[in-house]
């Protein structure tokens, strides 16, 4: 391991966070998807600043993608830092924190805090916490699209814009009324920030509590249609196809698709050349509403070499207790198949990236009855581990996971995301590096996030992140090994 | 008759009457939170328990020293007076200590979480919750933490275990020939909110019965992909929203109470049109082998779901079923804490 052996003496401590980073990586497996490169490669940083690149060729790169990985650093488009309003649950402190942990070196926040963020001075407040947290994590802020997120009138969007938002969302619920998701598209397409829409329909999903499936009938859980996703994201891209023809930089963003068909309508309207971008969640992904009954297989080992899903209580894969309220999520976790097409789409680049919608909520909110606990996971240090779970069965590649937590969601945010994720000589380094051949076992302690509980608590992953650089600094830095 | 002991958590040793079993089958489980999880076997202990708890009640005085001592919490976040009152005088019957508590609203407008009350009750010396809940799934919660035995006594749209085996155990006092293998048992009504329906899905089809549901179409939502899945992944059953079809010589059916919000949700017409095309009627029932045994788990709307001459009919079980619940509780009260408690703590 000439990585790690190369590596500066870490020093653990929580001071060094912030001071500028010196490497000298030989024989590591360096990615970098913004040339759609990965090969063993020597990388110098001094001062914080790339000094040189250099791939290695024959015996001297001997290094492989199984083992030390050198990445850009990642870009999340979907976080709940919930400041102000919910600090029981997280900080912008505590969760840039658990972003750098999770090989994050920018972050979007969604705007649906208490206040929601529909303001200029919420922004400044928000970057000054940033600031004085010490974290180089880049806090990029998404300004509410209606004022107060009450989806009657549009929020300051120029006000927003001119503070720096990097587009409009109400995410946590979508834009109901057509006509202002029609008006938010032409002024946000005005001002160069895309729309970041909560695809569902609300009218399918009251009092919803399980995808629609046989888990929910078995379990007596309230169904959340799939085509409650699907409508939205029909009419919204309806409504994006004559918006665009007017104002051709109207961008529509679609966070958090968790089904097959909207999907699939996403692909067409690629296709056919409309302004749309999406992404997934590393849990839609990697698990099923099977876990909901107590299984805690992937969603891949979910499905029979047919590709139809199997059934949880015909073949023994139920484990653990059912109705853990860690799993309440929105949307909630779908069936193996809806999940595969998320892979899918991830794979052929109908997704442009894969973000975590990192929901942290207090022990209060989710130890409660399932129907009861507030809706999400925490889950942004657990987005390259499930990541790379779905890369070693099979699909997306080791390139393509990497670029769709670099690339893709910076091209989603545009400019406002700071420099292109790369290795350019002489810029700051902004980079993770991690072990995939090291397993870590997630657990609370190990977690930097303030949110309690999780899914996957107890489980083991592999990809342990040794260290993250943002912007030349130093973020984040695993503990030295015993 | 022979005696079987059982051992309560407090070490005393009580006497339960019970079948001609020597030595039953250990019991291996400490909480009773649906069926899904008995074995056909473990189906038999708890009905052949019954029997012998059944002798018990029909004394002059029902007494048993099963659960002295024990106390014995119901803990109920909805309205209930027939399932609490059962339970309660089943725990009288076997002696334990019973509280009852009654929760207004669900534990979030209380202001206590389900399991700072559970909690609270565990101090308090509660050895047994006995849980009703508008949530699917809370007394799994409360199962996790709780150090006794959790019964559970309707949850949401989940489970109803000790309906489910009272229906059972009704079916099989009564039906000639004394089981349910190949004979058609019919669960009629809002199969889409019903506990007792999915609880009984499990027993009917573990104990052989070719179970069909039945009700209008939205009603039935999810239950036509369970049936070709079969419950536990194997067990077939029938949908149909064909109410001729379904009672076409049935052995037994079971109508379900259907709730005036049904209608305000949007997923009926009205109660009129529902019991114009789903009630059952001695006029549809003549479909029916003669004999066949009627059942519904209560409160009935009668002139809704089921009309006034069948529910008190010749063929009606509906007090039977009452009676018998009494002994089905105390027979599971009796078993749950015959598996000790949890010691980790």
């Amino acid at each position: 391991m000439s990585a790690i052996a190369s590596r500066p003496a870490r020093t653990g401590a929580g001071a060094e966070i912030g001071r500028p980073v010196d490497l000298d990586l030989t024989g590591a497996w360096l990615v970098d998807p913004s040339t759609g490169r990965e090969g063993p490669a020597e990388l110098v940083v001094r001062g914080g600043r790339i000094d040189s690149l250099a791939w290695l060729e024959g015996a001297s790169g001997d290094a492989n993608e199984r083992g030390v990985v050198v990445a850009p650093g990642f870009t999340d488009l979907h976080a709940h830092f919930r400041e102000p309003g919910g600090e029981a649950a997280e900080t912008i402190a505590t969760g840039l924190a658990a972003a750098a942990h999770g090989g994050f070196t920018t972050v979007c926040a969604m705007p649906n805090t208490t206040p929601p963020i529909d303001r200029a001075a919420m922004v400044e407040a928000g970057r000054a916490a940033a600031d004085a947290s010490g974290s180089p994590v880049r806090l990029l802020q998404v300004g509410a699209a209606t004022a107060g997120r009450a989806g009657e009138q549009l929020a300051p969007l120029g006000e927003l814009a001119d503070a720096g938002v990097v587009g409009f969302s109400d995410d946590g619920s979508p834009i109901q009324r057509a006509d202002l998701l029609r008006h938010a598209l032409a002024y946000g397409g005005m001002l160069g920030l895309p729309v970041i829409d909560h695809p569902e329909d609300l009218t399918q999903t009251s009092g919803a509590e399980a995808n629609d499936g046989l888990v929910a009938t078995v379990l007596g859980l309230r169904g959340w249609p799939a085509a409650a996703e699907a409508t939205a994201v029909a009419r919204d891209l309806a409504i994006l196809a004559e918006v665009a023809r007017d104002v051709p930089s109207a961008r529509l963003h679609l966070t958090h698709l968790s089904t097959a068909e909207s999907i699939d309508l996403v692909r067409r309207a690629k296709a056919a050349g409309m302004p749309v971008t999406c992404d997934v969640t590393p849990h839609h992904l990697a698990l099923t509403d099977e876990w909901l009954a107590g299984a805690r297989r992937w969603a891949w080992q979910a499905l029979d070499d047919h590709g139809i899903p199997r059934d949880p209580w015909r073949d023994g894969a139920l484990e653990s207790e059912p109705y853990d309220s860690a799993l309440r999520v929105n949307p909630p976790l779908r069936g193996a198949a809806d999940a595969h097409a998320c892979v899918v789409g991830l794979a052929d680049g109908t997704v442009d990236a894969v973000a975590s919608d990192h929901a942290p909520h207090t022990q209060v909110d989710k130890a409660v009855e399932f129907g009861l606990a507030r809706r999400g996971i925490a889950g942004i240090e657990t987005v390259l581990g499930l990541l790379l779970e779905a890369v070693d069965a099979g699909q997306p590649s080791l390139l393509r996971a990497i670029e769709a937590l670099t690339v893709g969601p910076s091209r989603v945010v545009g400019d406002a995301a700071g420099a292109a994720p790369g290795f350019a000589e002489g810029a700051p380094a902004d980079l993770v590096i991690f072990d995939r051949s090291a397993r870590w076992t997630v657990e609370a302690e190990q977690l930097l996030t303030r949110g309690w509980g999780g899914p996957l608590l107890g489980r083991s992953l592999s990809g342990l992140v040794l260290l993250t650089v943002a912007g030349g600094r130093l973020a984040y830095e695993d503990a030295e090994p015993a | 008759m022979s005696t079987v002991l059982t051992e309560p958590s407090n070490g005393s040793k009580a006497e339960v009457e019970a079948t001609s079993l020597d030595r039953p089958p250990a019991w291996p489980h400490r909480h009773l939170l649906d069926t899904d999880v008995l074995t056909w076997p473990q189906v038999e202990l708890v009905l052949d328990t019954a029997d012998a708890m059944a002798e018990i009640v029909a004394k002059r005085r029902p007494r048993s020293d099963a659960l002295r001592g024990v106390g014995v919490t119901n803990l109920f976040y909805e309205a209930s007076t027939r399932t609490r009152v059962s339970f309660e005088v089943a725990a009288r019957h076997l002696s334990a200590d019973v509280v009852n508590v009654s929760v207004g609203g669900s534990s979030i407008e209380k202001g206590e979480s389900l399991l700072d009350t559970m909690r609270t009750l565990e101090s308090l010396g509660a050895r047994v919750l006995v849980i009703r809940h508008a949530v699917s799934g809370a007394p799994y919660l409360v199962a996790r933490e709780f150090r006794g035995s959790v019964v559970n006594a309707g949850d949401g749209r989940h489970a109803h275990p000790t309906q489910a085996l009272l229906d059972l155990y009704t079916l099989h006092r009564h039906i000639s020939g004394g089981s349910l293998r190949g004979r058609k048992v019919v669960i009629l009504g809002d199969v889409l909110h019903s506990r007792v329906a999915r609880s009984n899905l499990w027993t009917l089809t573990a104990a052989g019965a070719d179970v069909w549901v039945c009700g209008p179409a939205t009603l039935l939502r999810g239950f036509e992909a369970w049936a070709a899945a079969g419950v536990g992944g194997e067990r077939r059953f029938t949908v149909t929203t064909d109410i001729v079809a379904a009672l076409r010589d049935a052995d037994a059916v079971m109508a379900l109470r259907l709730q005036q919000e049904r209608m305000a949700a949007g997923l009926l017409p009205s109660t009129h049109e529902y019991a114009a095309r789903y009630g059952l009627t001695a006029e549809r029932l003549a479909l029916a082998r003669e004999g066949c045994l009627i059942l519904h788990p209560g409160p009935m709307n009668e002139g809704v779901e089921i009309a006034p001459d069948v529910a008190s009919g010749p063929r009606s079980l509906v007090k039977k079923q009452v009676a018998n619940g009494v002994a089905i509780r105390m027979a599971v009260l009796a078993l749950v804490t015959s598996a000790g408690e949890r010691s980790d703590r």
